[in-house]
């Protein structure tokens, strides 16, 4: 019980923190400035304006989120050691792994606020555009959440034992093979299939494919702005499928970045 | 309350992760109600030390025992207040503000937390004024009392301070002396280190002294400086030039009266070189080395 409690209370410091970082005003500010500023990319557009405005507000939603993922998250545990307020909170009765638990919902509740922000802005231009706001458009967005979930944990686990920018690419490095392993894979078998790659060459090929898309979060499968835009239905079950999903990786995630920060000497 | 044997740390630093072993075969042991002073040169592995036993730093070999527990437990921080040396915290946060950020995390709530944060900061003199104010615009010496006061909020059984009197004014030094005497008199063990080594002989029930990683000295403050080599001041009636006297021995300043031996053996020889001479002894004061004799003369011994 006193661990979710501590749980609470360093997620909620982490949050009055990272809500002061001018970092993550400059993240929303360019996020809410682009987002409307689709308006003005739709009537551009020779495609349908409310397909325009959608899909380029879902991507702004995702790739803000991963930009605050990276430039606050990934601060945040270095900050503590580098500026040693971790030598004090960690003599405290608290376990590390409620310190690393704690920073990750901190930073998780930042970008729900974020993305709860741009949703209410979405549906703002949306309606007064008249471009048919409708309900199915928050799948999309709980799945940029979900997606973001897993990038956040992804970047607290880089961050307990690398430095700042070694971090950030790491995690830039694997929210892009997260995002094409699926389309890799896809490639891989095509040309298998069409014999362009001799025999041998193509079963290690397809083998690699299997690997990257077997080992890297398929963050592909949060994507569904297509669906959604073109009011599509989901197949059954699968937000709650890719909830399950996001909540194995960052379980895993949580789990090693624990694990390696309970081994870690602060000198 | 705290015991420490056959401890060894090494650190590994560098691009290769090149060895460098700090602490080697420490044993020690804080008896439970005592202000133990720790003290030693920079790099001696003082901070080491204390890291080790408070759980921020994992130990090679050797074993540590923190009121019983092991410093890896949480059950062991339930038992201790800490404060690092230089304390750094949350500098958007106000004085009050953090403290009740660390009472919750100490399981403290409610009323007894705000009753606590007052009792905490009266003791190491952090008026109202300042208590409500960003730490960002505190000085080194408010820092230094807002650091001991999170470390008592938890009314800990052991105490461990590093370094608590650096940055503070003497008024400031005294206040904090007064607060470990205080909390020790109410029953709280008090493990330390310093540099100011008046304070520490002051305090102390006991001190270890720490040089090069290895503890040279341990016990209370008589014993350590009973056992180093004494200084004797011989006073004459008349000048000697200093070319007469025996090797050795150096007048005290400029004056050609006041002698000082730094052994019995010289003591001896001065004596003998004044009953030959005919010149008359006025007195020989026996002066015990301080603290910071004894630091300096194992330093040199460490060196050599």
């Amino acid at each position: 019980m006193q661990n979710l409690k501590n749980i609470a209370v360093i997620a909620l410091n982490t949050f009055r923190e990272s809500v002061r970082s001018k970092v993550l005003y400059n993240i929303v500010f360019l996020a809410v400035a682009l987002a409307f500023f689709s308006i003005i990319l739709g009537e551009w557009s020779v495609f349908d304006r409310a397909y325009v405005i959608k899909s380029t507000t879902l991507t702004i939603m995702s790739l803000s989120g991963l930009l605050i993922s990276v430039f606050v998250g990934i601060s945040l545990v270095q900050k503590e050691i580098q500026g040693r307020t971790v030598l004090t909170l960690l003599s405290k009765p608290i376990s590390r792994a409620a310190f690393i638990v704690g920073k990750y919902f901190g930073l998780v509740a930042v970008i729900a606020v974020h993305l709860l922000l741009l949703t209410v802005i979405y549906y703002l231009i949306l309606w007064m555009t008249h471009s048919s706001p409708t309900f199915s458009l928050l799948f999309a967005i709980y799945l940029v959440f979900c997606e973001m979930a897993i990038v956040v944990a992804l970047a607290l686990l880089f961050s307990t034992f690398s430095s700042p920018v070694l971090s950030a690419l790491f995690t830039l490095g694997v929210y892009i093979a997260g995002h094409l392993s699926n389309e890799l894979l896809e490639q891989v078998r095509f040309v298998r299939r069409m014999g362009e790659v001799d025999g041998t060459q193509s079963v290690m090929m397809e083998k690699i494919a299997i690997v990257v898309h077997a080992v890297f979060p398929g963050l592909y499968r949060f994507n569904v702005s297509a669906y959604v835009i073109h009011n599509i239905a989901l197949p059954e079950h699968y937000l709650f499928f890719n909830s399950l999903y996001a909540v194995g990786y960052i379980g895993v995630f949580l789990a090693i970045a624990c694990w390696w920060f309970s081994r870690r000497d602060f000198i | 309350m705290i015991q420490v044997e056959n401890l060894q740390k090494t650190y590994h630093t560098g691009f290769l992760m090149r060895p460098k072993k700090v602490l080697s075969d420490v044993s020690f042991h804080v008896p439970k109600g005592s202000v133990y002073g720790f003290i030693g040169p920079n790099g001696a592995g003082k901070s080491t030390t204390i890291k080790l036993l408070t759980g921020l730093l994992r130990k090679d070999s050797g074993k540590i025992l923190v009121a019983g527990f092991s410093p890896s437990s949480s059950e062991s921080r339930k038992h201790l207040g800490y404060s690092p040396e230089q304390p750094y915290f949350y500098d958007y946060l106000t004085g009050r503000e953090l403290m009740r950020f660390y009472g919750r995390l100490s399981g403290i709530e409610g009323k007894e937390l705000e009753a606590r944060i007052e009792w905490a900061l009266s003791l190491v003199n952090a008026n109202k004024d300042w208590a409500d104010r960003r730490l960002r615009t505190y000085s080194k010496g408010m820092m230094q009392r807002v650091g001991i006061a999170q470390a008592i909020l938890g009314r800990p059984e052991l105490l461990i301070l590093d370094e608590p009197m650096s940055g503070l004014d003497p008024m400031g030094r005294k206040d904090v002396r007064e607060a470990i005497v205080l909390l020790n008199k109410e029953g709280v063990t008090v493990f330390y280190s310093s540099h100011l080594l008046s304070d520490v002989e002051t305090i102390s029930h006991r001190v270890a002294m720490i040089v090069g990683g290895r503890i040279v000295r341990e016990g209370t403050v008589d014993e350590i400086t009973s056992n180093s080599s004494a200084e004797y001041h011989i006073h004459v009636s008349c000048d000697i030039p200093s070319e007469d006297v025996p090797e050795g021995v150096l007048p005290q300043g400029t004056t050609p009266r006041e002698w000082i031996c730094k052994n019995g053996e010289q003591r001896d020889r001065f004596l003998n070189f004044c009953l030959q001479s005919g010149l008359p002894v006025v007195r020989v004061e026996h002066q015990r080395p301080s603290l910071e004799d004894v630091l300096t003369e194992e330093i040199a011994r460490a060196e050599s």
